[in-house]
């Protein structure tokens, strides 16, 4: 491990994980371990509902009690109990590689403490480097022992390309995945529009939670004078004049565009959460518990 | 629009190459600073949004080159001086002359003086002219004579400096090819004007009775004694004037006379109740607007007989006109003779002199030799007297001109007086101390005698050795005292400021008044008196504001590089407060 990776996930990083999963247990206290209900009817210990028996049927589950009552046999129904799986869509494109620190260590991080998270809980962990497509795809994760392979494969993330996150969506969705908990972190620069990327996601009927990352330095840019901007995702450039009513403009128009994702997520009741780089990753993480969707 | 400090193709030439320079220096492009962003969709989006919408946006690269260039045009055509003389006048030049003839302290209507309207007129030609008009500034008495210069507020305090003088005006010497001349006056004292003169008239008729003569003289029927005549005249409405005639021992005479329109009132008055000293005569009329010539001054002396000791071989002439003398108490005797003596207050010497130099003054005839006289260094044939002093009291009017004289001493006149000379030596000197006079040639040897001024001349000796004179008569403004190194004082004790020039006193006497010059034992009494017709006649105008007089007045103030300098920095400023902001560019 590399000296960034050495910083990025050091004890300190380590010994906030532990501190977040006793959190998390604290938070959602009375949540059976890797028992997490699903719509299915199975063989699980949660009571869930009744039917007729219909020829076929498991005897096991015929609910002697209500034959006497009612004279009727009546299939007592239990709800599936199955492992979660989380699909962590890490946005890499080379604009996360802005902001000091930059915003793909940030969602490094924050993406590392979910995952532990969710492997604590026993569910099944699967990270997605993506941009302009999945760029790397990590096989699905279970049990805390399994972290570290997570964080190598965090490190091994590079910045890169642009951000097409519908195509890559699109890509990842097609093959035949589990439904489950789409957790997408990104700065949400997408030229061709986030919506219709994350309504691929909504569409195969995944929980999805949006953790919109930004910079200060793309919230407040403390630009002055004739500036050239380049695009850091395709180098197109851009010749200006930087003036105060310019930079207002600017603002409002950052404020527009996450109030305009904040509002789609919203519609759509997806989780949505929005930080800057300098934030405290366990805070965000916490933030995440308390919106719900993690841990049902 | 002209330019002062170049041609105007150089100025086309310069304007030209100063908006090439600042529109090459904004075509060279500035190297923008290069920074990366995370992604420009954002800016993307504010910018298309303002470009598409602003007009500002689109003009803004233009309007900041059209700022700078103006700017630069500003300042580079302001070293030209340019000049738009619809805005700020023509580049002229302007005389001003003000007329400070004593008529102009005539009080008008509004209680303001003549001058006090003249000095307003003046200023406001000064408003009238352009940025770059010059202006200069002149007197009728030759007091004030400013240079050219477009400084208003230095001309303006020059005009406040100015006061109506009681000098004889006359108008300057002005060139009127080169400078518009005005002349600001009432038209009362100077009454003839270059034609190339635009003439402003501050004039207002106005009541004034004054006094036009006003001396003291002997009566002739009684030889020691004196009269004082007073004549005034009545320049304005009929009316009635006071006379009084006020002596130092507080003896007065008043009188009142009914004075129609131009009346003229003369009368004398016996003064042998007066005692010596300076008599004050006033006239006091009802809305008399010129005070000046309201009072006027005479000294009134005692005359007493001199005795005087003719020392003489025998001069008919001069005895006989001695004789004659009613002022003198003569006495006759011999070189030989010759005793000093307590008793005579002048000696008359003719061809004798003693060895050593009389204690009271002594007149001189011939250049006879004594230590204490000057030597004689040859014989003159002939001499013509070329010059004479007029002023000098042994000589007024005495008139030497055609004085005959067959030969005289030639003598060094060092230390001495000379009042009457030729060319090859001098005729009559004055010594002062010891007091003495000295003709370098003898009656025998002149027709001077037989002239008509010969007594005269006597007279005038015996009284400058001894007696009090009649005061000089002098006209206000500066007066001037045939005695040199004396100290002028008012009639009341007070010094004034004097100063020596060629042999005389010279002082400033604004208003009519007694002074007296003193130097030792010798004092000369000077009255000073406007007592002029010309003057006290205020309503004697002889001109109205010529039409071509009036003037267009301009707005600027100032030359116009000043406005394009003082615009230019304004620009700069918003240049530099937009830029700041990044409004322009």
């Amino acid at each position: 491990m590399s000296t960034a990776n050495v910083t990025l996930f050091d004890d300190e990083f380590l010994k906030k994980l532990e501190y977040l999963n006793i959190i998390s247990k604290r938070l959602f206290a009375g949540q059976l371990r890797a028992e997490r209900r699903t719509r299915k009817r199975g063989t699980g210990l949660e009571f869930a509902d009744y039917r007729a028996y219909v020829a076929g049927d498991d005897f096991r589950h015929l609910d002697w009690k209500a034959y006497l009552r009612l004279n009727r046999l009546i299939l007592k129904l239990f709800e599936e109990e199955e492992d979660l799986p989380i699909y962590f869509f890490v946005d890499s494109s080379q604009s996360m590689s802005y902001g000091n620190p930059s915003k793909l260590d940030y969602a490094r991080r924050v993406c590392a403490a979910l995952c532990y998270i969710g492997l604590a809980n026993l569910d099944r962990v699967n990270v997605i480097s993506f941009a302009n497509g999945i760029k790397s795809e990590m096989p699905p994760q279970r049990g805390k022992g399994r972290i570290f392979k997570i964080f190598r494969f965090l490190m091994e993330i590079t910045p890169g390309g642009e951000t097409h996150a519908r195509a890559s969506f699109k890509t990842y969705c097609t093959e035949t995945r589990r439904r489950g908990l789409a957790v997408v972190i990104s700065d949400m620069f997408d030229g061709n529009g986030f919506e219709s990327a994350l309504d691929i996601l909504r569409h195969v009927r995944h929980d999805i939670f949006v953790i919109h990352i930004a910079s200060h330095e793309e919230i407040d840019p403390m630009l002055r004078g004739e500036l050239q901007l380049v695009d850091s995702e395709n180098n197109v450039s851009r010749e200006i004049t930087i003036t105060p009513s310019l930079l207002a403009a600017y603002r409002a128009e950052f404020n527009k565009y996450c109030e305009a994702i904040e509002s789609y997520c919203g519609k759509y009741q997806l989780g949505y959460a929005r930080t800057v780089t300098d934030f405290p990753f366990e805070e965000l993480v916490l933030k995440v518990f308390r919106q719900g969707r993690f841990l049902k | 629009m002209t330019f002062l400090a170049l041609t105007a193709a150089q100025a086309g030439l310069l304007a030209a190459t100063t908006v090439a320079i600042i529109i090459g220096l904004y075509l060279l492009k500035l190297r923008h600073r290069r920074v990366l962003i995370s992604s420009s969709i954002l800016w993307r989006r504010v910018l298309d949004e303002r470009q598409s919408h602003s007009l500002w946006e689109k003009l803004r690269r233009i309007i900041s080159i059209v700022i700078a260039a103006t700017i630069a045009l500003l300042i580079a055509l302001s070293l030209a001086r340019p000049e738009i003389e619809s805005l700020t006048g023509k580049n002229e030049r302007i005389v001003i002359v003000l007329d400070t003839s004593p008529t102009m302290n005539t009080n008008t209507s509004d209680g303001k003086t003549r001058w006090q309207h003249a000095a307003e007129r003046a200023k406001s030609l000064l408003d009238s002219g352009g940025p770059t008009t010059e202006f200069r500034v002149l007197d009728t008495a030759e007091v004030t004579a400013s240079a050219f210069t477009t400084d208003r507020n230095e001309v303006r305090k020059l005009i406040d400096t100015m006061s109506s003088k009681s000098a004889e005006p006359h108008f300057p010497r002005v060139d009127g090819r080169a400078a518009q001349v005005y002349f600001i006056s009432d038209g009362v004292a100077i009454h003839s004007t270059p034609s190339f003169v635009k003439r402003i008239s501050v004039f207002e008729p106005a009541n004034n009775v004054g006094i036009t003569a006003f001396e003291i003289r002997s009566v002739p029927s009684t030889p020691l004694g004196y009269e004082a005549y007073l004549e005034i005249q009545n320049f304005g409405q009929p009316t009635e004037a006071g006379l009084t005639l006020s002596g130092p021992g507080g003896q007065r005479i008043i009188k009142t006379v009914r004075l129609e329109t131009e009346q003229t009132y003369k009368d004398v008055f016996d003064l042998s109740q007066f005692a010596e000293g300076g008599i004050r005569a006033t006239v006091q009329a009802k809305d008399d607007a010129f005070p000046m010539d309201d009072v006027a001054f005479a000294y009134l002396p005692i005359k007493r007989k001199t005795r005087t000791l003719l020392v003489t071989k025998g001069n008919r002439y001069l005895e006989t006109a001695l004789k004659l003398d009613n002022y003198v108490e003569l006495s006759v005797t011999e070189p030989a003779s010759y005793r000093e003596s307590p008793n005579i207050d002048t000696y008359i010497f003719d061809k004798f002199a003693p060895n050593a130099p009389p204690a009271r003054p002594a007149l001189i005839f011939g250049t006879p030799s004594a230590p204490w006289l000057k030597p004689v260094a040859g014989e003159i044939q002939k001499p013509e007297i070329t010059t004479w002093s007029e002023d000098h009291p042994i000589m007024q009017y005495v008139s030497v001109h055609d004085v005959a004289i067959e030969r005289a001493a030639r003598i060094d006149a060092d230390n001495l007086t000379v009042v009457a000379a030729s060319k090859q030596t001098p005729l009559i000197v004055v010594s002062e101390k010891p007091k003495w006079v000295m003709l370098t040639f003898s009656l025998e040897a002149s027709d001077f005698a037989f002239h008509v001024g010969f007594p005269v001349f006597i007279e005038n000796v015996l009284a400058w050795f001894n007696r009090d004179q009649l005061a000089l008569k002098r006209s206000p403004g500066i007066v001037d005292v045939p005695l040199a190194n004396a100290q002028v004082q008012t009639i009341d004790g007070k010094t004034v400021p004097s100063e020596q020039q060629l042999g005389k006193t010279i002082f400033l006497a604004n208003e009519p008044g007694l002074f007296a010059a003193l130097r030792g034992d010798t004092r000369v009494h000077v009255a000073v008196n406007l007592a002029n017709p010309t003057f006290s006649d205020v309503n004697r105008s002889i001109f109205k504001t010529d039409r071509t007089a009036a003037r267009q007045q301009f707005w600027l103030r100032r030359e116009l590089w000043f406005y394009m300098l003082l615009a230019a920095v304004v620009l700069i400023s918003i240049e530099w407060f937009t830029y700041h902001r990044r409004i322009t560019l």
